[in-house]
């Protein structure tokens, strides 16, 4: 290794892995091996392609140089000249060895997401889907309400003040005018309460304990007031099925876990989210049917059309188009067009027992719930980017 | 012959360890987390070859692979109580309490074993993993008793109002002291049960200043006396750097290896200096970075759509127009930059002043005990530091 073929010579530290004292040897660095020599003359060679590097130390002047197959004897070597032309020369200074228990690793890894995959689709939501079923009435409410004020703050605006309610009195009338004609409260061992937040979001959702969170986004968008009364049903449907309940009993449970997988890094919270959204959506296509059968017959036997839930997702299908392909993935709910159609098959029922009656609400009506956050605003915010646009309606639990 | 003490050198410089520090951190992000494993061991190694007692290197030779497998031996477990458990504390605290709060708490407090198991099976792995003069350091098993132990001293700290602290220090790492090997030759932690109490005085008299002036203003109804308050609460700041200090100097000295012992004479100025330098340091440079990238922001638009940055401008108020991803776009860049030069700079401003001081100010006494030491052979551990990795425990390397 030594240019020219000659020989080097000069003196390192050595320490043999068997005792800590340290033995100061000669070397003699030749054209393919470095052969130290004891004070008492003894002598071993490290053959060139033997000799590692160990790596990232933190003094540039010392080359710290193990022999391959024995992991405990280290050679420290700051003689410039040696060090200089090992580093120049030595082949395989910088080999890694090789990874040891691959199979052993491959199998924890499979092990762990193997598990981790049971706990959070299968284990968590059933104990979720049974304990929900258990949970009393006031512990819901109690969850629902924990769940609001956090929704609320997450939304707010860039002064960190949660979204303001929306509490006009005539509105809050006809609010109440449509709640009492769906008449939902009956299956329900809480009242329903029903709250209008002042955010352009298309969106409404249910939270446990039969909270009812629509934006106003969702009143401007709605071209009559059926569509809100159906949206309404939708939602009364996801409260009585306790859905809200079951997703935030599975949140409590899957959040943590994912937060273990990724770790305290930056990336780990949107991969949560995205992780979180994608179990979301798995899980709860069953739900949205559900609610969507229960708001058609709810909507029926109120007398209202359950058509409305239809032109309103027609509505929304035009402005962002059908969930399909990889974003049906992330939307929770099943594609829009069979929603569609299968609130016309309940309008052609309802038609042919001849149920409808009067609309849900007076025009008068109709335009102050419309303004129930007061005089009809502006375009959406513009410093608030993405939620305007882009965002598809998830029309459903938040 | 008795040879004269080792002094240790340091010999980690700020450069390479951004650098390192850098380019590890930016992999971990980009891999979503799960480089963190080569990081660890690429930055400890570095960071044990920069403290060299008489010369020579300590080294680090964890392996990211083994450190990966305790992980997901971690995960396995720790998924099963995380979700399970926290998943009914959450039922039984809304449908019992009518509130999440208490079963955070449960949630915290059927954490906090786990925490002291993680931290001891974590010690114990960075020595197995840990060598100096080509012997292994190790830790024994004995977790068990580390646990109860901790809950305890932990316990007493808490009703103590933490008065019983550095009592507390002190016999968690005598536990830990008393077990650890170097090769064939066994620790012993000397020093009495109180010996750490003096290293905190200036923490309780500061203390002591600052709840005398509570008292007096609300007794006397004389706000004047909360400058007493506000004086001892600069005394606290000096007091925990002379805690850190002395804590450090009394513990170390108090360990004897055999014949060969240890000296330590850190200052406590020094380590509230590199707290507020780096801490100052650190802060400028990130307000730096963050205008640095608005700038680029800037730069970028001004190449692909010079209009708008015209516009804007002209009136302030036309930026909020900025289309939504590029908003997106920003906040994201901003936000990963930002976490990442945060651990860098930390490392390179405050953790490795910190370590160099201390490395610096230390020596080996009577180190020629030290030939007589043989090795040990490896302890295998294949959990390595898993749940302490799963665990946010917090406490950097």
């Amino acid at each position: 290794m030594s240019d020219g073929g000659s020989v080097v010579e000069g003196f390192a530290d050595y320490v043999d892995g068997e005792t800590a004292i340290i033995h100061r040897v000669a070397l003699r660095l030749s054209p393919d091996r470095l052969t130290l020599i004891q004070p008492d003359g003894g002598s071993e060679d490290w053959v060139a392609d033997d000799l590692r590097e160990v790596p990232d130390q933190a003094d540039p002047s010392m080359l710290v140089l193990s022999r391959a197959g024995n992991p405990v004897a280290r050679l420290y070597v700051t003689d410039g000249e040696i060090s200089k032309l090992l580093r120049r020369n030595a082949p395989a200074l910088h080999r890694r060895p090789p990874i040891e228990n691959k199979p052993r690793i491959a199998a924890w890894g499979l092990g762990a997401v193997a598990s981790v995959a049971l706990i959070i689709f299968v284990l968590v939501p059933v104990m979720a889907n049974q304990l929900a079923e258990f949970l009393p009435p006031e512990g819901e409410k109690a969850l629902g309400d924990a769940t609001f004020e956090q929704i609320r703050t997450a939304l707010g605006r860039e002064d960190f003040l949660p979204v303001e309610t929306c509490e006009d009195p005539a509105g809050l009338a006809a609010l109440a005018k449509m709640e009492a004609r769906l008449g939902a409260a009956q299956d329900l061992p809480y009242p329903v309460t029903v709250t209008v937040l002042d955010h352009e979001l298309v969106n409404a959702f249910a939270l446990p304990g039969g909270r009812i969170v629509i934006f106003r986004g969702l009143l401007e968008m709605a071209a009559s007031p059926e569509e809100v009364a159906a949206v309404l049903a939708h939602e009364l449907g996801h409260v009585v099925h306790r859905d809200p309940t079951r997703d935030a009993l599975r949140l409590a449970g899957s959040i943590g876990v994912l937060g273990l997988v990724f770790g305290d890094f930056a990336g780990g919270t949107v991969v949560l989210l995205l992780a979180n959204e994608l179990i979301n959506a798995q899980y709860s296509q069953a739900a949205e049917t559900g609610a969507d059968d229960y708001a058609h017959a709810l909507l029926t036997e109120a007398g209202l059309p359950p058509s409305a839930l239809g032109t309103f997702f027609a509505r929304l299908k035009d402005e962002y188009g059908d969930a399909e392909g990889i974003y049906a993935h992330f939307s929770t709910h099943p594609q829009m067009t069979a929603r569609i159609e299968a609130a016309l098959e309940a309008q052609t029922q309802a038609e042919r027992a001849g149920e409808l009656k009067d609309p849900v609400l007076t025009p008068a009506e109709w335009a102050d719930l419309r303004a129930i956050c007061g005089p009809s605003k502006p375009e959406p915010d513009p410093k608030i980017p993405g939620n305007s646009k882009g965002e598809p309606s998830r029309l459903g639990r938040g | 012959m008795a040879l004269r003490d080792l002094t240790t050198d340091y010999a980690g410089r700020g450069a390479p360890m951004f650098r390192l520090a850098l380019k590890t951190g930016a992999l971990t992000v980009l891999t979503l987390g799960f480089y963190r494993f080569w990081m660890k061991a690429r930055i400890r190694r570095y960071y044990w070859s920069a403290i060299r007692p008489g010369g020579h290197p300590l080294e680090f030779v964890g392996r990211p692979t083994e450190m990966l497998t305790g992980f997901l031996t971690a995960v396995v477990f720790l998924a099963f109580y995380i979700g399970v458990v926290n998943l009914i504390l959450m039922f039984f605290s809304f449908s019992v309490f009518k509130g999440e709060a208490p079963a955070y708490l449960l949630s915290f407090i059927g954490l906090v074993p786990m925490f002291f198991f993680a931290h001891y099976r974590a010690r114990r792995y960075i020595l197995a993993r840990t060598r100096w003069r080509g012997i292994r350091f190790a830790l024994e098993p004995g977790v068990k008793g580390y646990v109860w132990r901790a809950t305890l001293w932990w316990l007493a700290t808490i009703l103590s109002v933490g008065i019983l602290w550095p009592v507390k220090t002190f016999e968690l790492e005598k536990y830990r002291t008393d077990r650890t090997w170097f090769g064939d030759q066994k620790f012993e932690q000397t020093g009495g049960r109180w010996s750490l109490m003096g290293a905190m005085k200036h923490v309780y008299l500061a203390a002591a200043l600052i709840l005398c002036g509570i008292i007096a203003a609300t007794a006397l109804d004389e706000p004047v006396w909360l400058a007493a308050s506000a004086m001892g609460a600069i005394w606290a700041v000096l007091g925990l750097a002379y805690w850190k200090a002395e804590s450090f100097k009394r513990l170390t000295e108090g360990k004897v290896l055999g014949d060969a012992g240890l000296r330590s004479h850190p200052r406590g100025g020094r380590v509230l200096g590199v707290y507020l330098l780096g801490g100052l340091a650190i802060s400028a440079l990130l307000t730096a970075l963050l205008i640095g990238l608005a700038v680029g922001l800037g730069l970028v638009f001004a190449l692909v759509d010079p209009a708008m940055i015209e516009a804007g401008f002209k009136d302030l108020g036309d930026l909020a127009n900025l289309p939504a991803w590029v908003a997106t776009l920003f906040a994201l860049a901003a936000y990963f930059a930002m976490f990442l030069f945060w651990g860098v700079l930390r490392e390179v401003f405050i953790t490795m002043p910190i370590a160099r001081h201390f490395a610096e100010t230390t020596e080996v006494v009577n180190p020629d005990a030290l030939n007589a030491i043989r090795q040990r052979p490896r302890d295998e551990f294949a959990e390595a530091e898993g749940f302490a990795d799963a665990l946010p425990l917090g406490d950097g390397i």
